[in-house]
């Protein structure tokens, strides 16, 4: 059996012309270490796994697969204005944050891990991508323990923004940073378990009966239109409730994944 | 876990356009970097590179698209698949840079228009190399885009070899690319790990080379008379320090060690080893000091970057498809231009090919960010 044993989450909805809040206070509370040189990107991934495996024993050996569909925006970006508006070569530490495992390497740090650190994306379902590499893994025996996570950053100008992702000028824009913890073994918790689904009379059924059973249900589709960590947003606040909840990412061409969580 | 077949390979890189001239040179002698200048900054930006020879503008953003697709239709045809099995075919993709280049090019021309609406990163995610490798091939199965520096496509790897393991899927695609582009060069060059020339484990070793390659490799779940199966792997994260590897070798043993472990092999038992073999001093370090610990006899150790640079995320698929391509021939490649040895790595690389025998190989794949991954592959009677 495989249990949810924590979920956190960071999550700042932006406005125009606002700067991005601080998040060094919270960092501190989750950090062993003050990081140096690190960005927006690595700060909402350090204190979102932070939050989520506070207070909990991790192997050192926990698997850690971080999602993202942006990736590491703000460094990149830097690095672009560096090399082809400023002439000069990236500085070390910016060209090293651009790397989507940077983020991973300072989760571990901070948590002590020594395991298998991915960074996985699927534009628009990078979470569901995440929790698929992360539900074989445990199924398979490669963990005992995965903390999964899906990270986004707002960049600013919040225009630019919105522009790179082809968004219209009045959607709501948010920074995020959600997280699960999940464990294979008996324990407390929310049960999970996944599956994979190719007939589409087999989805339609599940879906109907999900409907029926009042679960918290989101059915995702490829091009999903939200930001990744929307989905990320959404699981986490429906796990701080009660009721069973299903996630869904997939189509007829590809299948169905299914993510079951207990209530 | 259980082995996957490799049925089908494609490979471009500076030794050819194609997986059999690649081989042919790399049997044969191998390549050489040219001496490579990214020009327009303050401090020069020189230093060697290993190009694919397909005749196209460095920097140019549509070289993905001229070369992608028949790396990847190469290496689905080797599997004959049916009309259904490619259309469900899912895609596991591993690069450093997927679509920064292309960002780069676009921003550069808005910047050299004097475009007021010039912004960088005008593409963003990481989804282009697994769209268009789908494109290629007619297939809308999933795709997975892994980013994790040099081991990348490694990952990659190790996660189709579980979607098959697990039964999820019975083939897969593993794609491994890199292609030249500003940031990656420059960046290196900031961190002054450039060199003109990629010597692995020599004395005078003084810098990292790299290259592009673009690699494809089919997996199937059910090995028949497959030569070739990918036994399985393990990777590990090593938080010493996010460019530099553990220098006492400790985080390579582990993952090597583990690798063996999930897979059943003993040490005793590994034919060869395709090390990974930067030439960066501290990396090769590291690797040399695991090595050591995890083997009482060294196998026979080849290095592949002196031939075709440094392809970063990769260098996981396309150093498969290389060696891999080495072996069924029979050999296991060699540097004839190897030179001094460094007397405190202990370990030298092969400098003529030698017999490949059928048995186990090791593959190692570091990288920064502490990524550490280490494959078996099985060539088989």
């Amino acid at each position: 059996m495989i249990r949810v044993v924590s979920t956190a989450q960071v999550s700042n909805p932006m406005q125009n012309g606002a700067p991005l809040p601080s998040l060094a206070a919270e960092l501190k509370q989750v950090c062993r270490e003050h990081f140096r040189r690190v960005d927006r990107f690595i700060e909402l991934a350090v204190l979102g796994s932070g939050r989520c495996a506070g207070g909990h024993m991790l192997d050192p050996d926990c698997g850690l697969y971080l999602g993202s569909g942006l990736g590491t925006m703000t460094s990149t970006i830097l690095s672009q204005e560096q090399l082809l508006r400023d002439r000069e070569v990236p500085t070390p530490f910016n060209f090293i944050n651009t790397l989507g495992n940077s983020a991973g390497y300072y989760v571990a740090k901070n948590l002590r891990l020594t395991g298998q650190n991915l960074f996985i994306s699927r534009r628009g379902a990078s979470l569901p991508a995440a929790l698929t590499a992360a539900w074989l893994d445990l199924e398979l025996g490669v963990v005992r323990q995965a903390l999964v996570g899906v990270v986004e950053e707002a960049t600013l100008p919040l225009e630019e923004h919105r522009h790179r992702q082809g968004l219209p000028a009045d959607t709501a824009v948010a920074e995020g940073s959600h997280w699960l913890l999940l464990e294979k073994g008996a324990g407390s918790g929310r049960s999970f378990r996944a599956q994979h689904l190719t007939d589409p009379a087999d989805y339609a059924a599940t879906l109907a009966t999900a409907e029926h059973e009042g679960v918290g249900l989101l059915p995702v589709a490829p091009s999903f239109p939200f930001h990744d960590s929307w989905i990320g947003a959404w699981l986490t606040q429906q796990l701080q409730g009660e009721g069973t909840v299903l996630l869904t990412e997939g189509d007829e061409s590809r299948g169905w994944d299914l993510f079951h969580f207990g209530a | 876990m259980a082995g996957v077949a490799i049925r089908g390979v494609g490979l471009s890189s500076a030794l050819g356009l194609d997986a059999q001239s690649c081989t042919d040179a790399l049997l044969t002698g191998g390549g050489k970097p040219e001496l490579l200048s990214v020009e327009g900054f303050a401090e020069p930006v020189q230093a060697g590179y290993f190009r694919i020879p397909d005749g196209g503008e460095l920097f140019d953003p549509e070289r993905f698209a001229r070369l992608l697709p028949a790396v990847v239709r190469t290496a689905v045809a080797g599997a004959r698949l049916s009309a259904a099995e490619t259309r469900a075919l899912p895609v596991f993709v591993g690069s450093s840079c997927f679509s920064v280049g292309r960002s780069e090019s676009d921003y550069a021309a808005a910047l050299a228009a004097g475009s007021s609406s010039a912004y960088p990163m005008p593409h963003c995610g990481y989804d282009g190399l697994a769209d268009l490798a789908r494109r290629a091939i007619g297939s809308a199965g999933e795709s997975f885009s892994y980013n994790t520096a040099c081991t990348s496509s490694a990952n990659a790897l190790l996660g189709a070899m579980r979607a098959l393991n697990f039964g999820r899927h019975r083939y897969a695609l593993v794609i491994g690319a890199e292609l030249a582009n500003r940031t990656t060069l420059c960046g290196f060059s900031g961190l002054q790990l450039l060199a003109e020339h990629a010597r692995p484990f020599e004395a005078e070793r003084d810098g990292i080379v790299l290259g592009e390659a673009i690699g494809a490799v089919l997996l199937a779940s059910e090995p028949g008379a497959d030569e070739f199966c990918l036994l399985g792997g393990a990777d590990n994260c090593d938080t010493h320090s996010i460019t530099t590897t553990n220098p006492e070798g400790e985080s390579v043993l582990a993952a090597s060690r583990e690798a063996l472990r999930c897979t059943g092999v003993d040490a005793g038992d590994v034919c060869g080893i395709k090390a990974h073999g930067t030439a960066s001093p501290s990396s090769d370090l590291a690797e040399a000091a695991g090595l050591r610990k995890l083997f009482a006899a060294l196998p026979p150790l080849s290095v592949l970057k002196p031939h075709i640079g440094h392809t970063l995320g990769a260098s996981g698929v396309v150093e498969l498809v290389l060696y891999a391509s080495a072996l069924r021939r029979g050999l296991m490649p060699a540097w004839a231009g190897f030179g001094k040895p460094d007397p405190e790595l202990g370990i030298s690389p092969l400098t003529r090919p030698v017999p490949a025998p059928a048995g186990y190989y090791l593959l190692n794949h570091f990288g920064f960010g502490g990524n550490n991954a280490v494959l078996v592959l099985e060539k088989r009677a």
